[in-house]
């Protein structure tokens, strides 16, 4: 590219004190002390249009393949996917409207609530703002701490999560919640829209993690083994409705991987410390809440006999859930006091299928009916479900899904 | 924004489309003007007034130069100019690492002073244009150039979207005559343009941030000691991701510049064929080693005072370099073992004056420098001197019984990358990337630009920020 003349003078000429081996273009780094000129730029001698074209044909015709083989292995456009921006989307509401329900947690209250049915059976959807692999305390002291937010939070709770000092993985939610760029806010807007139409979009889906899962463990003890990370296990939806992945109950590699990335929730005992400190931190949050109008109840979704014999022994129900209500003086709904919630189906162990997940959603918001006033059940909710409404073949609910 | 995202897309292809109409040349640099400031305000919105600041003053403080009558006024106001530039910079980046110091030091003489913590966020960018803008009144006031006599086109130099945040460093003379004559991409330079595009995306979102990034996390973020496997192979993955990080960067804006029409100076030529560290810094970040050495090294003396001054001069470039970094002494650390490594070059060419290395002495010297710059990476990546001793620990096996922290795929992938890397940058070390693209066969060009295209897309990538935006 030729050089043009300006106002913007060079003074002094620019010579090659350090030339380099030929063929190679000067840079600044030849051209010490002086006054650098205008850049040129040579375009290689190619048929540039023909490649161009071929370029756009052929790059075309692979990711249109690739999303065939995307569809074929399960994804769905729609699926919207889950992180940071789209948490913090869901937090600003509670800015803007009088939000009366918000649910904080981690992935079982996520995956295991079906916003739909709570809305049918209360007139009230949810703000959902649990977060997979996180502990939901740091959350409800977040809510705790807006004078904003004058309503019900439902905290979701797996024991092993919520009774730990560290917010745990999505962190960045409240980072975002905080402050988000207008840049993330156009790239997310923008993605979750071409989400809505291809179906290969998926965090869990990327090229390098695919390549990365060939890797079944082949240097045993190394900490970032691939096939001991959590693989793709959710959809998610619009208001973040999510729900567990489809094909963890259709395929069985996918299946049992799912349920040795839990190593069955084994691990240390949750010491008297942390206890102490997650019962003091609640209680002053929920005191906070309450101060200002609002209440706080919990709610311990079911899990499989095979986590939950190593949960009670990290942290026996009658330590943690039991000790936790009388400490805050809260009330609360277990799975296990559900009659309408036993033996629903748990594929990976730790969450309910899309099915279950509206069963066990309409048994515990029943339950929470009669422990607050804040939620009633509208007169023309649809009837009780049971576990078989859920069964292999049961057409009587229908999971979480796209919307038309 | 970040190149790497769906949001610079959309802007691209807008900025693109107005650049193309038939507006006057004027409203066509306005229009490049206000997207770039929308560019920068996407970030952080009122950090902008910071890129004003620095526009409005430098442009001043340039004019008043030429006006002034006298010597010591037209060193006040390269001063002023200085001082404004650097007090921003020092506030924003080092205000927090100059009081942490001043505490620390004051405790070692017994005065325990515990201020409140500064809350700074560090405005995106702000080394790079500090340094592009202060290269305009540092050449004025030295008498390389005259000043911009358009205000718009000044401006436009300092804030044009592609160097904006993480360079090339461009001098005022190589950018702003090009805003005097319309200017439009050819075909053929729009589409080599987005090429250099896909290419950078490709090193920046498949390469830095898919395949090396896991690597290096793995034994700098964890909490383990490595053995001397992870602790060379993850820094071997860090010298190929900070590469693919920032030369993708610097390849992405030069495409972004030629779809424009405009031509930007090449920033890496490839730097892991260097033999010795003087060829190093000549093929690495070019355009801040060059700033370095024009503005700091030949001010302080450069080697015209002896051989003593040249080595402190050599010294202090090189320290105050790692600085510019990150405020952070393990920064200072890299940047000083590169002025030891380039003092001792200087005293081996001395010596040595009539050795001609052949071929295998040439690979041998390679390779040692190749050896010798990751080293200095650990201290570049390591966010403490804990951290960076426990990395060279590891990579001299004196880690016993260390614990496997880097799974087998990510070995095998830095493997392939590295050498890789490498092995392009030998092949590449004497020629362009230009003058081979003009010598292959043109299906072979589509054969690697659908793969480098379509690699991008199936990553899809997580508008990662790139490493050097937060220098």
């Amino acid at each position: 590219m030729p050089s043009s003349t300006s106002s913007f003078e060079i003074v002094l000429e620019a010579p090659a004190r350090h030339a380099p081996p030929p063929g190679l273009r000067l840079t600044a780094a030849d051209r010490p002390g002086v006054a650098q000129p205008v850049p040129e730029r040579d375009i290689p001698a190619q048929p540039w249009r023909a490649i161009s074209l071929a370029v756009l044909v052929i790059t075309a015709a692979l990711t249109g393949a690739w999303e065939w083989r995307a569809r074929t292995h399960g994804l769905r456009a729609g699926d919207l996917n889950d992180g940071p921006s789209a948490w913090a989307e869901q937090r600003r509401r509670i800015d803007t409207e009088p939000v009366a329900v918000a649910i904080v947690g981690d992935s079982r209250i996520l995956f295991d609530t079906n916003l739909d049915r709570f809305q049918a059976l209360t007139g009230v959807r949810p703000v959902q703002l649990a977060l997979q692999g996180t502990n939901g305390r740091p959350f409800l002291e977040n809510l705790a701490d807006d004078p904003k937010f004058k309503g019900l939070v439902i905290v979701g709770m797996a024991e092993t999560s919520y009774f730990r000092k560290g917010v745990g993985l999505m962190k960045a939610a409240l980072d975002r919640a905080h402050y988000e760029s207008p840049a993330q806010r156009g790239s997310f807007l923008i993605k979750r829209e071409l989400e809505r139409h291809i179906a290969f979009i998926d965090h869990d889906s990327q090229l390098s993690s695919m390549i990365a899962r060939l890797d079944p463990g082949l240097r045993p003890g190394a900490d970032d083994n691939p096939y001991d990370d959590v693989w793709k296990i959710s959809e998610t939806f619009d208001d973040r409705q999510t729900a567990l992945w489809p094909r963890i109950e259709q395929d069985t590699y996918l299946r049992v991987q799912a349920r040795h990335a839990w190593d069955g929730f084994r691990g240390k005992p949750i010491t008297k410390d942390v206890i102490a400190m997650t019962e003091a931190r609640t209680r002053a949050a929920v005191n906070k809440i309450r101060a200002r109008g609002g209440e706080v109840v919990f709610v311990r979704p079911p899990d499989a006999a095979a986590l939950r014999v190593n949960e009670e022994k990290r942290l026996p129900r009658s330590a943690g859930w039991d000790a936790l209500l009388k400490a805050v003086n809260a009330r609360g709904v277990h799975a296990d006091d559900l009659p309408a919630a036993q033996d629903l189906t748990v594929p990976e162990f730790s969450h309910l299928n899309a099915k279950c997940a509206v069963v066990f959603t309409d048994a515990y918001v029943r339950r929470l009916t009669q422990l607050t006033a804040r939620l009633r059940l509208r007169p023309d909710a649809p009837p009780p479900l049971s576990t078989a409404d859920c069964a292999p073949g049961s057409t009587r609910v229908k999971g979480a899904g796209p919307r038309a | 924004m970040v190149f790497n995202s769906l949001i610079f897309v959309a802007f691209f292809a807008l900025v693109l489309a107005l650049h193309s109409l038939p507006f006057s040349w004027t409203q066509k640099k306005i229009n490049l003007l206000i997207a770039s400031y929308i560019f920068y305000s996407a970030w952080n919105p009122p950090f902008v007034i910071l890129l004003w600041i620095s526009t409005v003053v430098d442009w001043f403080a340039a004019q008043e130069m030429i006006r002034a009558k006298n010597p010591w006024r037209r060193h006040a106001w390269m001063l002023a100019s200085v001082i404004a530039n650097l007090g921003m910079l020092g506030y924003f980046k080092y205000g927090q690492f100059l009081l942490d110091n001043f505490v620390t030091l004051a405790a070692a003489l017994g005065v325990h002073y515990h201020p409140p913590k500064f809350d700074i966020v560090l405005p995106v960018g702000i080394s790079f244009y500090t340094f592009a803008t202060l290269s305009y009144t540092l050449d004025v006031y030295l008498r390389r150039a005259t000043p911009a006599r358009n205000f718009l086109d000044y401006a436009l130099f300092v804030t044009f979207f592609p160097h904006l945040v993480a360079g090339p460093i461009m001098r005022p003379t190589e950018l702003v005559p090009q805003f005097a004559e319309p200017r439009r991409a050819s075909p053929d330079q729009l589409r080599f343009g987005l090429a250099l595009m896909t290419l950078g995306l490709f090193q920046k979102v498949v390469l830095a941030d898919g395949f090396l990034a896991p690597a290096v996390q793995g034994v700098y973020d964890a909490g383990k000691a490595p053995g001397m496997l992870d602790a060379w192979m993850s820094t071997l993955a860090f010298s190929g991701q900070i590469f693919c990080d920032f030369a993708g960067y610097s390849t992405t804006a030069i495409g972004v510049a030629l779809c424009l029409g405009f031509a930007m100076p090449d920033n890496f030529r490839f730097p892991y064929a260097a033999v010795g560290f003087s060829d190093f810094w000549r093929r690495w970040h070019i355009t801040l080693s060059s700033w370095l050495r024009d503005y700091v090294y030949i001010p302080l003396g450069g080697n015209r005072h002896g051989e003593v001054r040249t080595y402190a001069s050599l010294m202090g470039t090189m320290l105050i370099g790692g600085l510019w970094h990150g405020a952070n002494w393990t920064f200072v650390v890299w940047g000083g073992l590169h002025g030891l490594y380039l003092a001792v070059e200087r005293l081996l060419r001395g010596r040595f004056s009539d050795f001609r290395p052949g071929a295998w002495s040439l690979a041998a010297l390679g390779l040692l420098t190749f050896i010798l710059t990751n080293i200095t990476w650990v201290f570049f990546r390591a966010k403490t001197f804990d951290k960076a001793w426990t990395v060279l620990r590891g990579m001299a096996g004196a880690n016993a019984h260390a614990p496997p922290l880097v799974a087998a795929v990510y070995l095998i992938t830095t493997a392939a990358i590295v050498s890789g890397i490498v092995a392009a940058h030998a092949y590449m070390r004497n020629r362009t990337l230009e003058q081979v693209v003009a010598r292959v066969h043109p299906a072979a060009i589509v054969m690697v630009w659908s793969a480098m295209a379509f690699a991008v897309i199936i990553e899809q990538g997580s508008g990662d920020a790139f490493i050097y935006f937060q220098f």
